[in-house]
């Protein structure tokens, strides 16, 4: 596991990028969820950390919508909603105060 | 124009030699690749006028052409897409003005093939990988610069069939710009500024061609005062992107050329191209300020330097050729 930050360094709606074992990893704090992401867009690399938070219709589903060229990304398990590749998602894991992902 | 070429020189001179140090991350000769980033590369080549000492790279790219005449995303692919097929065939037929090579003439007529044989009836591609619009203008480019450099390549039969298909495809893209003069993709374009950056340099070679048969004068005019009314106050477009900041301060040099737009664009052309070079890393560029250098973007701001070289000239060819539109 690898260590991300404190709980409260990362305010709800706030997101920040681990650096852990060669991968960029990009973590996001929405509502009461956070979630840890590839940060390369599968399609052309683009940094899903400066992306766009989509709330999808269905309660409780968040995306991330890449900078670059628009591919979406469900935030939970990496879907692309038929694109031709999906990202890498992570487990976010708290341990008191402290998060980690699971690589 | 206050951005002066003996400031642009050094730093053209010192990014290609950076972009040749890292040979071994783009070239072909060196193993399996992402082919738009070697059509990244090859493109730098052809405007450094340095394709006649890289024919190697040339013919390694058509070693990996697929039997239907298409390429992948990866030299290693098994399938073909319209996109990164478009941007290889179109290095590959600028690249044959000089290097004038019958393997590689013989790899830009299976890619017409290809283009004539996957155009769907409304004028489209399609390309899982890309919105519609995406899809289809880049095989529009590359009929662009057939009909404009490739007349030896196909016989006259074909030719009129690239013309028909090329006609088709540029109504399909012309019919779908908005009110505003941008173009939108709801999935990969909500913003619209890429898409329209790309559409109006594609777009434009219709205006010579056709003349105003399909309106696409006015067209690329509200295209390019889209792109100028959302330029953010430092220069930069799309949230500080700076693939698309480059992709905007290019299209608007070669269009706002053709349609003698220059006194209503030169301002903006500058202000982008000044936040591109503020923004750049110590070597190469970064998609986003502050960001690790990349590859490719560092091949697009070698490209944009090289081009607004090109557009400081006073003929208007030399910019229009940086398309491949002209020999």
């Amino acid at each position: 596991m690898i260590f991300v930050a404190k709980a409260g360094e990362i305010p709800s709606g706030e997101r920040k990028l681990v650096k852990a074992n060669g991968l960029d990893v990009a973590v996001f704090h929405i509502g009461e969820h956070f979630y840890a992401i590839n940060n390369e867009c599968p399609h052309r690399q683009g940094p899903l950390i400066r992306g766009t938070i989509v709330r999808d219709e269905t309660p409780d589903v968040c995306e991330v919508r890449c900078p670059m060229h628009g591919w979406k990304f469900d935030l939970a398990t990496g879907d692309s909603h038929g694109r031709p590749s999906n990202a890498t998602v992570y487990a976010v894991v708290q341990q008191g105060e402290e998060l980690y992902i699971e690589i | 124009m206050s951005i002066r070429m003996d400031q642009i020189q050094p730093i053209i001179d010192r990014e290609y030699d950076y972009m040749m140090s890292e040979h071994p991350h783009w070239s072909l000769t060196k193993g399996d690749q992402d082919l738009e980033l070697v059509a990244h590369a090859l493109r730098v080549l052809l405007h450094m006028k340095t394709t006649p000492q890289h024919l190697s790279e040339y013919l390694a790219l058509v070693d990996c052409q697929h039997p239907d005449g298409g390429w992948g995303k990866m030299s290693s692919d098994k399938q073909s897409a319209a996109w990164v097929t478009a941007f290889c065939a179109l290095m590959l037929i600028r690249g044959n003005l000089s290097l004038k090579h019958p393997r590689i003439t013989d790899s830009v007529r299976k890619t017409v093939r290809y283009f004539l044989d996957t155009q769907k009836e409304d004028g489209k591609w399609s390309d899982p990988s890309w919105a519609d619009l995406d899809a289809v203008s880049h095989p529009i480019s590359f009929f662009d610069v057939l009909m404009g450099i490739g007349g030896h390549v196909v016989d006259a039969p074909t030719m009129d069939k690239v013309k028909a298909g090329w006609r088709k495809g540029m109504r399909f893209m012309l019919e779908r710009q908005a009110e505003d003069g941008g173009w939108y993709d709801p999935e990969f374009h909500p913003t619209g500024v890429e898409i329209t950056a790309h559409l109006i340099q594609d777009s434009i070679v219709a205006d010579i061609v056709l003349g105003n048969e399909l309106n696409v004068a006015t067209c690329c005019r509200k295209g390019v005062r889209k792109l100028l009314s959302v330029q953010a106050p430092d220069g930069s477009w799309d949230g500080e992107n700076v693939d698309h900041t480059m992709d905007c301060t290019r299209s608007i040099m070669l269009v706002c050329t053709v349609l003698e737009m220059r006194p209503e664009c030169d301002r903006a052309i500058e202000r982008g191209l000044e936040w591109i070079l503020k923004h750049k890393c110590e070597r190469g560029w970064p998609d986003f300020p502050g960001m690790e250098t990349n590859l490719e973007r560092t091949c697009d701001g070698l490209d944009t330097l090289l081009k607004y070289k090109a557009y400081s000239q006073p003929v208007m060819t030399a910019i229009v050729k940086l398309w491949g539109y002209t020999a």
